[in-house]
């Protein structure tokens, strides 16, 4: 269900790394649990952002959530789709519903592999 | 007191792959797989079905001692009837607020909130003794809400076409259900009233209605907010009362005696206080319950009671008590976590209200 190749936070985070810029965006259980997502706030391209530090909100009809840095860095891009149609990271969390684009300078949170973030979705 | 409870509902729920919650004690569908915002569309235009059989049920046979309670006046109501009414504290506060049926020339049915069945027997037996019995345990609570409401209870061979407010008895494999024309999503829709072991036969057949939609609690939060229907626990509380949540016209003001009475008249007639109104953020973004609402010039004129996304206008929409100068059109914002959001004050209903 979780894609092989992609890393994952235990903040329901994936990460895709691409060279030095890694892209992110949350779980397929992550949005399950939100529900209808129906707001998005967003880093802006330029911003500095640090690992583990809460840098967004995903906001579905009954909760918000923050959305949390996995790693230091600058946005290198953002996806704008989402504020029109934030309801794409419920459809397509791994895809269109990607969140942001940082170009790592630091230090990454501690990143798990598909199985690891499974067993931890498991225990909760 | 904290055990939690089920409605006879609870295993198709479960089956149904809702998302459980405790509501009031209860474990409730707070969404099906469909989500809130699929939910709430459905009732928008076609048919959805609610499970509220978490409200009470109390059977009151002395209606002259419960008109001495209640702010409404229940002498206006011929057999059938139904009416919105409020137990208000002494100091002109809500106990809870709850529909009452004629069910009979010396029987009324009164459905409370499920967190305040509990308050609302108690004052109530306090005045009639063994008048009033709670029979919430003898009866599940369904409510069919949306345009095509009609259409598919008809097909069940219930009845559907008496007035809104209203409430005649059917038949469902034998069992007989209490049909309501009422509800609390703005829509034309019923609330069917099912002894507790007939319900999930009932549920059945609705569900299996192409058209008809299960939804959940966060649909019907949603669906209230829209219409600005008051929610106990938010817009009426024991400090917040019927003249702050412009509830005035479910207060009989010409009768000598209720619950409340003096202090609402007086609340009724002071100065100042704040006033239940309606926020839409122009802004995007969600607002919720406890946040700070400023004028124009950053003063603080109140705070919200409600608030959610609303599915149908696509924007932030919020119930806040607002002081008594803030009118509708005037610019206002939210503190959403720190972000100063724009919106602007409206009467409620955010949404064009169809029920009748």
């Amino acid at each position: 269900m979780n894609p092989q190749d992609l890393q994952y936070t235990v903040e329901h985070e994936w990460i895709r790394t691409q060279g030095e810029v890694i892209r992110f965006g949350i779980t397929d259980f992550a949005q399950d649990a939100l529900g209808d997502i129906v707001y998005v706030s967003l880093p802006e391209v330029g911003d500095q952002l640090t690992a583990g530090q809460p840098c967004g909100e995903v906001e579905s009809t009954k909760s918000v959530s923050d959305v949390f840095a996995p790693v230091t860095g600058t946005v290198t891009a953002r996806n704008d789709a989402l504020d029109d149609e934030p309801g794409v990271i419920n459809s397509d969390p791994y895809g269109a519903g990607w969140l942001v684009e940082v170009a790592a300078s630091g230090d990454g949170t501690q990143f798990l592999d598909a199985a690891a973030y499974e067993a931890h979705t498991a225990a909760l | 007191m904290e055990t939690t409870r089920c409605t006879p509902l609870f295993a198709w729920h479960t089956a149904a792959g809702a998302k459980m919650g405790d509501f009031a004690g209860f474990q409730m569908p707070l969404e099906y797989p469909s989500g809130t915002v699929t939910e709430h569309r459905a009732v928008r235009s076609g048919c959805g079905i609610f499970d509220v059989s978490h409200m009470g049920n109390l059977r009151v046979t002395d209606p002259a001692a419960v008109n001495r309670l209640l702010t409404n006046d229940v002498t206006r109501l011929a057999p059938g009837g139904l009416q919105y009414t409020l137990l208000a504290t002494p100091t002109g506060g809500v106990v809870d607020d709850m529909m009452i049926t004629r069910t009979g020339p010396t029987e009324l049915t009164i459905v409370p909130n499920a967190a305040n069945t509990e308050a609302v027997m108690a004052v109530l037996s306090a005045e009639m003794g063994a008048a009033v019995a709670d029979e919430s345990d003898q009866f599940a609570i369904i409510a069919v809400q949306g345009p095509a409401s009609p259409r598919v209870l008809a097909g069940l061979g219930l009845p559907t076409d008496h007035a809104y407010m209203t409430a005649v008895t059917g038949e469902f494999e034998g069992a007989v259900v209490t049909v309501s024309r009422s509800g609390y999503t703005g829509e034309h829709g019923y609330e069917l009233i099912v002894p507790a072991d007939s319900a999930v036969a009932l549920w059945e057949a609705l569900a299996e209605v192409p058209e008809v939609t299960p939804a959940g609690l966060g649909a019907r939060d949603t669906l209230r907010t829209e219409m600005g229907y008051p929610l106990h626990g938010h817009e009426l509380t024991a400090d917040i009362g019927p003249v702050e949540a412009m509830l005035g016209w479910a207060v009989a003001w010409d009768k000598d005696e209720f619950r409340g009475r003096e202090a609402l008249v007086e609340r009724r007639a002071a100065a100042g206080g704040r006033r239940l109104r309606g926020i839409i953020l122009s802004d995007r973004g969600v607002p919720r319950p406890g946040m700070t609402v400023r004028d124009a010039s950053g003063a603080v004129v109140g705070e919200t009671t409600s608030g959610t996304f609303s599915p149908t206008l696509r924007h932030g929409i919020a119930l806040a008590l607002l002081d008594r100068a803030v009118s509708p059109d005037d610019p206002v914002t939210v503190d959403v976590r720190g972000r100063q959001l724009a919106g602007t004050v409206v009467r409620p209903p955010f949404v064009a209200a169809s029920p009748k």
